[in-house]
């Protein structure tokens, strides 16, 4: 039954490849092929969560038991994420068909299965490579939008995230000269005597720096601003909501299991708080609705990097709920801005023209400031009682920062809900303001009745993310589940 | 007895050196292809360095060529991540000239600050807003507000 | 689970926003609404024994959330509040039926919005009034926030403006709260009021201090105290009519049920009084003091100024929630009685003031004071309201407005803090220059000509104005009936108690008795009666152009009521005072982000985002690993 499991991961990488083979002879046939395996996907890692299989477990592939084999790491988190992969991954799956439909479809399931890659993946390596096939995939979605602005920004993105590899790849290597593996449940074991230097300090160093790239990690997120407002909005969706998430998954698990030097999490409160001044307050003066939303979600990354500095239980609690949080409400936001994506003076009236979208659109803002019983307060409450328990000063400048730009986002956010709710501009028709096109509209929808599911039920949601929290805070039972007791296959 | 000056000193020296020149590179060009070039160099010393971790000076290839009795071997493990790194490494070397490529044909120029002032134009013009951070002209509107008019009277009034 | 009367209360409240929202388009929305806040001042009525001193109530409804646990309760100070909203929602939405309602909706006002955004603020300010613990507190008040928002928001153009920066400060005030709940939570160990009440007392100086600026702050910004007061006049000042006779009666008074909860009940006065500021003679106490009679002094000059009469109400406002909070930090049974009777007093008069100039922009259709005059002989019956309101504002007998200042000022002058009395009347001083400013430009004088058509306020308006009215003067002749409630809040957030009798208090250092007061004032107007018609009560009626001035017989046509400019002798005197500071102050604040936000647009657009990456990655390992 948990063989199953690699099938989310093999099975779109084979699409991928298949797909423009069956798209030259039949477009009906190949136009399902993606789809199909991505529900195929979110079927078997539903069942599995379901199925009641004891978690966490550790797959080894091809044969050889970790630490020499490598092998898939499976607990309720891994799982959560895989699963929001495929579901996104269907959610926004690119239905248009014209040319370029079998290299858009293909890239997306590229995607999908190196996004599926990264979130179950038990090995540093891997992980790397996961990553880097994360990043063409990327490159090739915003290009693939068409406009030379979005040509422009991929080039520029991808020097950046090229540079963020080179370290990456160092930190890697520095990590093998010292312990002479990779496998992250030995390393884990052995991080303790050898990795507890300087030396390890500053593979993690280069490794944080490297992967926040993609993570939106201060100052290596320049690229943000121009790549969403450039990419196609369902790429920016998929993006901004889950693949920066999935990178802080890297350095999460890296922070858990290897490396707990004090100075580490430090260095990552610091540029959280400076990636959350600068975020809020760019997005504070943005004119359009695309760079307000890429510098607010810079800012909310900035927040749960400052989470992510909180060495315990509780902040990794407040991690999972704030990234969930922001997945949701990010991935939806962007799903408004497929129509909603100019400039923000045009968006006057546009209540009148689609009221459901404005709606929504509140509805979003309200949680992400943190209003009351929606989960953006939940998760925000959390932040902030960990943040106020420490005893460093930093924790407190941090908890500070975070209130603060709580109100800009408050004011911006609802500056524009003013415009939407406001008349309409006298020269211009109601049926020429700008409307989110109807399958957005209808994503969107999807996320805001998550969302109020999630308050509605957020005593449940919560003992499940603490949970979660609770297994992924468990370096021995990482250490455990994978080197003990594990044979060639399960 | 006299410092050597190992091989092994000398290789790290290089890989560091090497993704020193490229990471400068990066920075310092102005052209986007050469950025990309240098952007090769520093991969290539980070490999450098990949193999190095798993290098060991006394022992062979890890290639079996008989059975039983074999001398120390070269740790295999990394020299296969370098090749995965390669081939990652050259498809998106790929990737980024064909992209250059097109960013030529449509803006005529790889310069790096043209390409990223047409690339702003590009957006502010597709949203529809003015832009307000350009490098001809100053920053933004004034940035403090008026004074009240009772105090500019008494400051000398508003010429 | 059964359910407690306080649930049926909330559950009445819930209904009725549902009423509100489903069924809130049809005409008689506004009757069934109104006859909804009656449901449920019944219900209140209900817990009446709370307001006697009687057992807090719990509701039968608790949640565990992320660990936390979420409960609701009523106590006589949960109860007094609650009857100040609930009343002035009833008689608003009462005011709001008929005449209004149609030309509302002619007018091309959202009736809908209005009804529900009524009612979503009633129903939030009971839950925040029922709150059981701090975070249920947080929960409420974020509500509250956002309901009143929606309310203001509603009208459109200049009034979004208003309510915009009004959530700009709501939101920092919130903040606030947030990070000084974040930190009870993590000294205390729980958000319950007992693990605080207990946590409170052990508290070292500095975490006192921190916890009662950021509540204070954070509480301060809904009373409007200074400095966090520009946003409440104009937000107040352009709801729709009775919306801001409702906002202007209760809705700041939320933030002062918060400090009475927070500041004074769980940390207590007394730790409060404690805290001393270094190198000065003063304390946390007298800071707040201060910072309450400033508030009484500056919104009520800037009220003086005001050339709209809504404007001008809602700056009062401001200044009479200073009157409260200087009451409460005196702290002694007087005082402590005088600022909570005047929370009751101002909802009365306040609810009746914005009624009355409602009214009057109903039959004119306008409120600016330059536009106005004479309408005494066309709407009698509303100056009469508005009379009999602005003495309860200026706090002159026979209204309730006196007794609660009196209390104050008593205990001012008990406790020994001449220069706060001093200071108090001052502002007292130019709440009657600028009341009488209100009803001479509005009522007295010379009639316009195009006022001449206007009839009375209708009666759907006229009867709730009438029992606010009745209201005002029998809580002046009787104030012992509010004051038993007073009385009974005062023991359940730990204060002194007064000895209050059914006309007044009896102290040892002053006693008032209202009913000799009012008798021995209406006995002087008897005798002044009684020697004019003795005299022969001559009077003659005469037309009000039937006059001259300066020689010249006067016509319709020209006016001659000094209206524009009022006061221009005493500005010349204080006119130089006015110098919009905290304006400016404000306006630095936004530029300052504003030019932050350009900086760090710039940063990410401008940038060689590559050279950043490098920098940090090397400035980073540097720092960390050297």
């Amino acid at each position: 039954m948990s063989d199953l499991i690699v099938l989310p991961l093999v099975l779109p990488l084979f699409g991928a490849f298949l797909l423009p083979i069956v798209m030259r002879t039949s477009i009906s046939i190949g136009a399902w092929i993606g789809p199909a395996i991505l529900a195929y996907g979110c079927w078997i890692l539903g069942d599995q969560w379901m199925s009641g299989t004891a978690l966490p477990f550790s797959l080894a592939i091809g044969g050889f038991a970790p630490p020499m084999g490598i092998n898939l790491y499976i607990d309720s988190l891994a799982l959560l994420f895989a699963f929001a992969v495929q579901l996104l991954g269907l959610l926004f799956w690119p239905f248009k068909i014209d040319q370029e439909t079998a290299r858009r479809q293909a890239l997306m399931l590229l995607l999908v299965a190196a996004s599926t890659g990264l979130a179950l993946s038990g090995d540093l390596f891997n992980l790397y490579v996961f990553y880097e096939l994360v990043a063409v995939a990327t490159f090739g979605l915003i290009a693939a939008s068409g406009s030379s602005a979005a040509y422009a920004s991929t080039i520029r993105y991808l020097i950046l995230s090229g540079i963020g590899s080179v370290l990456t790849l160092l930190g890697i290597a520095l990590i093998y000269s010292q312990t002479g593996t990779l496998n992250l449940a030995h390393l884990a074991q052995l991080a303790p005597e050898q990795l507890n230097n300087k030396l390890g300090l500053t593979a993690f160093l280069t490794i944080l720096i490297g992967v926040g790239v993609k993570a939106e990690l201060f100052p290596v997120n320049t690229w943000a601003p121009e790549v969403y407002a450039t990419a196609a909005s369902r790429v920016s969706a998929f993006l901004a909501g889950l693949v920066s998430k999935l990178a802080l998954l890297i350095i999460l698990r890296l922070l858990v299991l290897i490396f707990h030097q004090p100075e580490a999490v430090q260095v990552m409160l610091v540029l959280g708080i400076l990636g959350v001044i600068t975020g809020e307050l760019a997005a504070w003066r943005a004119k359009d609705v695309r760079r307000m939303l890429a510098f607010s979600s810079i800012g909310q990354l900035g927040m749960i990097f400052i989470a992510l500095a909180i060495p315990e239980q509780g902040g990794l609690l407040a991690v999972l709920a704030l990234t969930f949080h922001h997945l949701l409400i990010k991935s939806g936001l962007f799903m408004l801005a497929d129509g909603w994506g100019g400039a923000i003076e045009k968006l006057r009236g546009a209540a009148k023209r689609s009221p459901l979208a404005a709606a929504i659109f509140v509805l979003f803002s309200l949680s992400l400031i943190g209003m009351p019983p929606l989960p953006g307060f939940w998760a925000k409450f959390t932040l902030i009682t960990q943040l106020a328990a420490q005893t460093s000063p930093l924790y407190l400048i941090g908890l500070t920062v975070f209130l603060l730009a709580t109100v800009i986002e408050a004011a911006y956010l609802f500056r524009l809900a003013a415009l939407l709710y406001g008349p309409a501009a006298e020269d211009t028709p109601i049926d020429t303001i700008p409307k989110p096109a109807g399958l957005s509209l209808a994503t969107a929808s999807l996320f805001g009745i998550g969302l109020l599911a999630a308050a509605l039920f957020i005593a449940p949601v919560g003992d499940l993310l603490n949970h979660v929290a609770g297994q992924a805070a468990n370096a021995d039972l990482y250490i455990n589940t994978v080197l003990a007791g594990t044979g060639g296959s399960q | 007895m006299m410092p050597v000056l190992s091989l092994e000193l000398i290789l790290y020296t290089t890989a560091l050196g090497l993704i020193s020149i490229g990471l400068a590179g990066v920075v310092l060009s102005r052209h986007l292809f050469r950025m990309v070039l240098a952007l090769v160099i520093a991969e290539a010393g980070a490999n450098l360095m990949l193999v190095l971790a798993g290098y060991r000076w006394d022992a062979v290839a890890p290639i079996l060529t008989t059975l039983g009795e074999h001398p120390p071997m070269v740790d295999p493990v990394p020299q296969a991540m370098v090749l995965t790194a390669i081939v990652i490494g050259v498809g998106i070397q790929a990737l980024a000239v064909s992209i250059l490529i097109r960013i030529r044909q449509r803006y005529g120029t790889l310069d790096r600050s043209q390409v990223a002032e047409r690339m702003d134009a590009e957006i502010a013009d597709s949203a529809g807003i003015p832009r307000d951070v350009s490098q001809e002209s100053p920053l933004g509107e004034r940035p403090l507000p008026s004074l009240p008019d009772s105090t500019v009277e008494i400051r000398g009034g508003h010429s | 689970m059964t359910l407690t009367p306080l649930d049926e209360l909330l559950l009445f409240s819930g209904v009725t926003v549902l009423v509100a929202m489903l069924l809130g388009r049809r005409l008689p929305a506004g009757w069934m609404v109104t006859i909804l806040y009656g449901i449920q001042l019944l219900a209140l009525m209900k817990m009446a024994p709370l307001g006697y001193g009687g057992e807090a109530i719990s509701s039968a409804l608790t949640f565990k959330v992320m660990g936390q646990t979420l409960s609701w309760r009523f106590d006589a100070l949960s109860w007094y509040f609650a009857l100040i909203t609930l009343g002035s929602a009833l008689l608003s939405s009462w005011y709001a039926c008929g005449e209004w309602e149609q030309r509302f909706r002619q007018s091309g006002g959202n009736l809908w919005l209005f009804h529900f955004a009524m009612t979503l603020n009633v129903f939030s300010m009971l839950i925040l009034l029922a709150s059981g613990d701090l975070l249920s507190l947080f929960i409420g008040w974020e509500l509250v926030s956002w309901a009143g928002f929606l309310l203001m928001a509603m009208a459109g153009g200049v009034a979004t403006k208003a309510a915009m920066r009004y959530i700009t400060y709501a939101m920092a005030g919130a903040m606030a709260i947030f990070g000084g709940i974040a930190l009870v939570y993590v000294s205390a160990g729980s958000l319950q009021y007992e693990a605080i009440l207990t946590a409170a007392s052990q508290m070292s100086t500095a975490h006192l201090w921190m916890l009662v600026i950021l509540f204070g702050a954070g509480f301060g910004i809904k009373m409007g105290l200074m400095p966090f007061h520009l946003w409440q006049a104009p937000a107040y000042a352009e709801t729709p009519g009775p919306g801001s006779a409702f906002l202007g009666a209760i809705s700041s008074r939320m933030g002062l049920f918060a400090i009475l909860l927070v500041l004074v009940k769980l940390f207590g006065i007394v730790n409060i009084d404690s805290l001393k500021i270094p190198f000065t003679l003063i304390d946390a106490r007298d800071l707040l003091a201060w910072i309450a009679v400033f508030t009484i002094i500056f919104p009520t000059f800037t009220a003086m100024k005001q050339n709209d009469a809504r404007q001008l109400l809602a700056w009062h406002g401001i200044g009479q929630g200073g009157y409260m909070l200087l009451g409460l930090v005196v702290a002694d049974a007087m005082g402590a009685a005088g600022g909570l009777l005047h929370v009751f007093n101002h909802a009365t008069y306040q609810a009746a003031l914005f009624m009355a100039v409602t009214a009057v922009i109903h039959r004119t259709g306008t409120a600016d004071l330059n536009k106005l005059g004479g309408l005494v002989v066309r709407m009698p019956l509303t100056f009469m309201v508005l009379l009999v309101g602005i003495i309860g504002l200026a706090g002159l007998p026979p209204m309730n407005g006196f007794v609660s200042k009196w209390l104050v000022y008593r205990s001012l002058l008990n406790e020994g803090m001449p220069l706060l009395f001093v200071a108090a009347v001052i502002g007292t001083l130019g709440t009657i220059l600028s009341v009488y400013k209100l009803i001479h430009n509005i009522f007295l004088g010379q009639l316009r000509v195009e006022h001449d058509k206007v009839k009375e306020a209708p009666w759907s308006m006229m009867i709730p104005m009438l029992i606010l009215a009745a209201i005002i003067f029998i809580t002046g002749l009787l104030p012992g009936i509010p004051l038993a409630w007073v009385a009974s809040v005062q023991q359940a957030v730990g204060l002194p108690v007064p000895d209050y009798t059914l006309g007044g208090v009896e102290s040892a250092s002053g006693s008032l008795d209202m009913i000799w007061v009012i008798g021995v004032l209406f006995a002087g107007f008897g005798i002044g009666a009684l020697i004019f018609y003795f005299a022969g009560g001559r009077s003659k009626r005469v037309h009000q152009l039937d006059n001259y001035a300066g020689g010249h017989f006067l016509t319709a046509d020209v006016r001659y009521q000094y209206s524009d400019n009022f006061y221009a002798g005493l500005m010349h005197l204080i006119g130089g005072w006015y110098r919009g500071s905290f304006l400016w102050l404000e306006q630095s604040v936004k530029s300052l982000v504003e030019f932050l936000s350009l900086g760090m647009q710039g940063l990410y657009r401008r940038a060689n985002a590559e050279f950043y990456l490098l920098s940090t990655a090397l400035f980073v390992i540097a720092w960390v690993v050297i």
